[in-house]
Formats: structure tokens, C-alpha cells, sequence
């Protein structure tokens, strides 16, 4: 089964790019997590962010969600300035994200975990509890076929009744991704989504990655398993020391020596 | 007995109030509100200042604001109000930055300042004496039928009200929105990564419980005819949040249950069958032990309560049904 077709194609201004962060700084009290990065993705493609640990890469990931305020710099989303706006105002406008740890909600079943992201906030107002049941209903409606949908293609459906605490780590890390799509992206933040993840699953995790792209939509990936960013990225982005020091492909950056200097250094 | 009886009900009605509405504040948002008992006693002395006319004359051996003298019902809507916006208050402060174990610190401590201002200042709600001779609603009721009749009228109205809770409740529990506030609760910063602002979600569900608690105090005070500082210690949260845990954490049903072996068959009846001993109050402070003690044990034997949170399922039922809820 396929997914029903998302509405990613909103129209972006004129020169937008999906993303463009600008000279981001983040500073977590004396230290300089993030110093004067920058990142543009032009259409939808794959991204993978590599750099040794400390590098500033969940720090870039997490000023582009809104996770962490930037000290200077610009975020902007299809040519919108989303800088000051809050995580949640960034994922309504779509900038979607999945977390290090895996986030799933412990006491919601995985249908309910999908159902929550898909009736959105929209369908979580208290208004529509009280006094727009109907509409609320049609909305529950439409998000419940999508979330069975999305379940089947991510073979995740026989385990709709789970509740997210009985998952495994792997399990977990696809549920987190599948919830994603509920949501219908513009842009996906994944922050190491194949930690922990048993190899299979690990494919699993790549080949979803590359179909959700293809319907347009533009992926971050955050990842240390070089197999899997040659595999699925069509551009990698070197972080060292709080900087972007590389970007291109996975070759031409491999080639550079970038890599092996970030590593070392 | 008949008496004891429709007392011990209309008790077990402005429990089962209280219960479901911190159930909603607790088991749905995740908010540990040991200030509840403070919307609880906002109600009951609004109730009681919006009925008792100005203090003077009859009323001059009580002192206390407001002072209204409002037909019946608009004094648990006023009451119910209050809870509104005393909770209002309190989860502006409380809700929006502070991480959870330090929303719990500044309950308590809420729920202990509420309580020492309100018997400091006496020309509150009459300081530490409390005030008395509340006005029973429609009092001419009373005279026709007898108190005892009057009595199990005013049972039958609070079971109204219960039934009136539940729908709400169960209602509100199948939302799209307590789904949320669910979320909100397991993960807030994976709730907030999907679009859901978890501090107006809790906000909205820690006024709707506190009206329902100012309505519960309403509906005590209107009763008993007096409500004082001794009616509402802090400790009488724990004893509302032994019966939910007791009972079952996020269940309707289980919640009816725990408040009605806590609150009535444990604490009721221990204060009118068990022999005082010792010195004075010592039974007393033995029940709040055992309910303590009852509470570790549940969390340890049964940490889901006799009636867990009920599954939300959509692969045992027909596929027809699955958008319906699935409940």
C-alpha cells in the first residue's frame, strides 16, 4: 500500500529555498555549541550531517526545530522567517523532528501515537472536544486511514495495539519516523535514528528515509555509521568544532580529506 | 441511618468530583496537583460568601468578603468559577516553565501558603473559625419535606451532577485533545516537535478541574453549611490521589471505585466505628498513616490500580468500527 499523497508542495515564496539557516550560533552558557553555521537545502534531497561527537550537530539540528534559541542567526523555511518562532509553530509550518533518544509516547498504543501526530493541533483543541465533535470525528477519520496506512508500509500494523512502552529500540525508532509522516513534513530533522537499531531494520530505516524524500519532502540526517550515509545521502554536510568545515557530496567530501581532518582534529 | 446514609452520599458525590477532576489534572496531563484542595476550598467559601449575605447583622459574629445574598443555582456557578480562576492563577505561575517535580514542590507549597493566609487574615473567609451557618439552597424545600427527605433530594441532585461530570469526562476522554494531553505528559518535548503546545493543553485541563473542584466544594458547603481551614488540608489531596492510584490511574470507573474504598469505606467509616486510642487525634493521624502505607503498597503491588487505563484498540475490532474509537 502507498502512502496518500502529502501536501508538501505547498507553494514556497519566490526563492525560497526548503530550508535556509543562516550563520546560526548556539551557546549553551560559556560554551559555543554551534558557531556560525550554515545550511541550505534548495529542493528536496537527503542531508547527511557527520562529525565527530561534540561537533555541534544536534545543536544545529535543534536551533533549526526550535528545540534551542539561537544566540544569532537566521532559520528560514520555504522563505519564512521561523528564527523566533517556538518547536511547536516550526512543526505546524513543517519542520518535523525525531530526537537522539527515540520520543515515542510510552502510554499511547502505536495507532494512537500516528493518530496524535496526524490529527494535529487542529484536532487537539478543546473547542473541538466541546463543540466541534463532528468535525473532530471526520478529522480522527481521515488521520485514522492515514495512520493505517503509514503502518502498513512501515510493516509496523500488527503492532498498532502496543503500547509504546512494550516496544524495542528499533521498533521505537520506526514508530518515531512513522509518526513523522502523520504530519506531512516539509522538512525532516532525524537526529541518529539507527542507534541502537539491529541491522535489518537499519536498511529498513534507509530505504524509508529515501522513499519519503522522493515525495518530496527534504531530510537532515544526523548519522556516524558511514555505510549508511554513503548509502542514502545524496549530500553530506561535515560539522568540526561547532562549524560546517565541508559540504557536497559523499565522495567529493570523502576525497577532500575533510573527514579524516575532522576526525583527527 | 437514613440520615448517616444520604450524608455519606452526598460526601461520595463531592468526591467523586474531586477525583475525576484531578484524574483529568493528573492521570491525563500528568500534572501532580497537590494544590487541589486549595480550588476545592475556593468554591466552598464562594459558595458560602455569595449566599450568606453581607456580614452584618445576623451575620455580624463572622467576617468575610463578597458578602452576596444569590438564588440558587448561581452560587455553584459562581463557585465553579472561582475554582476556574483560582486554578487560572496558579497554572499561570506553576505550568508554563517549570519541570514537573518542581510544579510538585510549588503545589505543596501553594496548597500550605493558601491555607496559613486564609486563617491569618480573618477578614478573609472569617481566618482560622471558618464560616458557619451557610444557607442550604432552596431551605423552603426543607421545611415541606423534612430534613431527612430534604437530605436524600440533595443526594439525588449531587448524583445529577455526577452523571453530568461523567458524560463530560468521558466525553472530553475520547478527544482528539486528552490523546494529547496524553502525549504531552509521556514526552513534552516530542509533543512539542509535533505542533502540540503542551503548556495551553495542560493550562485548559487544570481550569476545567479546578471548576470542577470549586463546584465540589460548592456542592460540600451548600451541605454541611460551614466550611473552615481544618476542611482542607493539604493532606486531603493525597487522600483524593490515593483513591485515583487505588483505583486506576486514567479510568473513569476505576476512579469511582478507589474514591469509594478511600474516601467512604476506609475513611468514613474508620471515623465513625474505630475506638479512639492513645491521645487525642491519634486515630486520626493513624488513618493518614495508613493511607500512606496504601499508597507505596498499590504503587508496588498494582501500579496501574484495580482498573487499568483502558487500551485503545483497533486491531480486535471490526475494521468498520475503527474509525468510531475503537474503545
Amino acid at each position: 500500500m502507498t502512502l496518500p499523497a502529502t501536501a508538501h508542495d505547498v507553494p514556497r515564496r519566490a526563492g525560497g529555498a526548503v530550508l535556509e539557516a543562516r550563520d546560526v550560533r548556539v551557546r549553551y552558557g560559556g560554551v559555543e555549541a554551534v558557531a556560525g553555521a550554515s545550511l541550505t537545502i534548495e529542493a528536496p534531497q537527503v542531508v547527511g550531517l557527520i562529525g565527530p561527537n561534540g561537533a555541534g550537530k544536534s545543536s544545529l539540528l535543534a536551533a533549526i526545530g526550535g528545540q534551542v534559541r539561537t544566540v544569532s542567526g537566521t532559520v528560514l523555511l520555504a522563505g519564512e522567517d521561523v528564527t523566533r518562532l517556538p518547536p511547536h509553530r516550526r512543526a505546524r509550518l513543517g519542520i518535523i523532528r525525531t530526537f537522539q533518544s527515540a520520543s515515542v509516547f510510552d502510554g499511547l498504543t502505536v495507532f494512537e501515537n500516528l493518530l496524535v501526530a496526524g490529527i494535529g493541533e487542529h484536532g487537539a483543541t478543546l473547542r473541538a472536544a466541546l463543540l466541534e465533535r463532528r468535525r473532530a470525528h471526520a478529522r480522527t477519520e481521515a488521520a485514522s486511514q492515514l495512520a493505517r496506512s503509514v503502518l502498513e508500509e512501515f510493516e509496523l500494523w500488527h503492532i498498532a495495539d502496543h503500547y509504546g512502552r512494550e516496544l524495542s529500540g528499533g521498533q521505537r525508532r520506526l514508530v518515531e519516523i512513522a509518526r513523522c509522516l502523520m504530519r506531512d513534513p516539509k522538512l525532516l530533522l532525524l537526529d541518529e535514528p539507527m542507534v541502537g537499531v539491529a541491522p535489518h531494520l537499519v536498511e529498513r530505516i534507509g530505504e524509508h528515509c529515501k522513499r519519503i524524500c522522493e515525495r518530496g519532502v527534504a531530510i537532515v540526517i544526523v548519522e556516524h555509521s558511514m555505510e549508511v550515509i554513503s548509502s542514502i545521502c545524496d549530500r553530506v554536510v561535515v560539522m568540526a568544532s561547532a562549524q560546517v568545515i565541508d559540504d557536497g557530496s559523499f565522495d567529493v567530501v570523502m576525497t577532500s580529506g575533510s573527514v579524516r581532518e575532522a576526525y583527527l582534529a | 441511618m437514613s440520615y448517616y446514609l444520604s450524608t455519606i452520599a452526598v460526601y461520595f458525590g463531592a468526591d467523586l468530583l474531586a477525583a475525576w477532576a484531578l484524574n483529568m489534572q493528573f492521570g491525563w496531563a500528568g500534572v501532580p496537583n497537590f494544590a487541589f484542595i486549595i480550588f476545592q476550598a475556593a468554591g466552598a467559601y464562594t459558595y458560602a460568601a455569595v449566599t450568606l449575605g453581607p456580614d452584618s447583622g445576623v451575620n455580624s459574629f463572622q467576617h468575610y468578603i463578597l458578602g452576596a445574598n444569590l438564588p440558587f443555582p448561581l452560587p455553584l456557578l459562581v463557585a465553579a468559577l472561582a475554582g476556574g480562576v483560582v486554578s487560572l492563577v496558579v497554572g499561570l505561575i506553576t505550568l508554563r516553565r517549570l519541570r514537573r517535580d518542581y510544579q510538585a514542590a510549588v503545589f505543596l507549597l501553594a496548597a500550605v501558603i493558601a491555607i496559613d493566609v486564609v486563617s491569618a487574615d480573618v477578614n478573609l473567609f472569617n481566618g482560622s473559625n471558618g464560616l458557619a451557618a451557610v444557607p442550604q439552597p432552596v431551605a423552603s424545600l426543607q421545611n415541606s419535606l423534612g430534613l431527612g427527605a430534604y437530605q436524600w433530594v440533595y443526594a439525588a441532585f449531587v448524583a445529577l451532577i455526577c452523571v453530568g461530570a461523567l458524560v463530560l469526562v468521558r466525553s472530553l476522554g475520547r478527544s482528539g485533545w486528552q490523546r494529547a494531553l496524553r502525549a504531552a505528559r509521556d514526552d513534552e518535548p516530542g509533543a512539542r516537535a509535533l505542533g502540540l503546545n503542551p503548556s495551553i493543553l495542560r493550562l485548559q485541563v487544570f481550569v476545567i478541574g479546578g471548576m470542577i473542584a470549586g463546584l465540589s466544594g460548592g456542592l460540600l458547603v451548600g451541605f454541611i453549611s460551614a466550611w473552615s481551614p481544618g476542611a482542607w488540608a493539604y493532606s486531603e489531596t493525597f487522600a483524593v490521589l490515593t483513591g485515583i492510584i487505588l483505583g486506576g490511574v486514567s479510568n473513569d470507573w476505576g476512579v469511582l471505585i478507589g474514591t469509594f474504598l478511600i474516601q467512604i469505606a476506609f475513611q468514613e467509616v474508620t471515623a465513625l466505628f474505630l475506638p479512639q486510642i492513645g491521645y487525642p487525634g491519634l486515630t486520626d493521624a493513624l488513618v493518614w498513616v495508613v493511607i500512606g502505607v496504601l499508597w507505596l503498597t498499590v504503587l508496588f503491588v498494582r501500579p496501574r490500580g484495580i482498573l487499568p487505563e483502558k487500551r485503545f484498540r483497533v486491531l480486535a475490532v471490526p475494521r468498520t468500527r475503527i474509525w468510531r474509537g475503537g474503545r
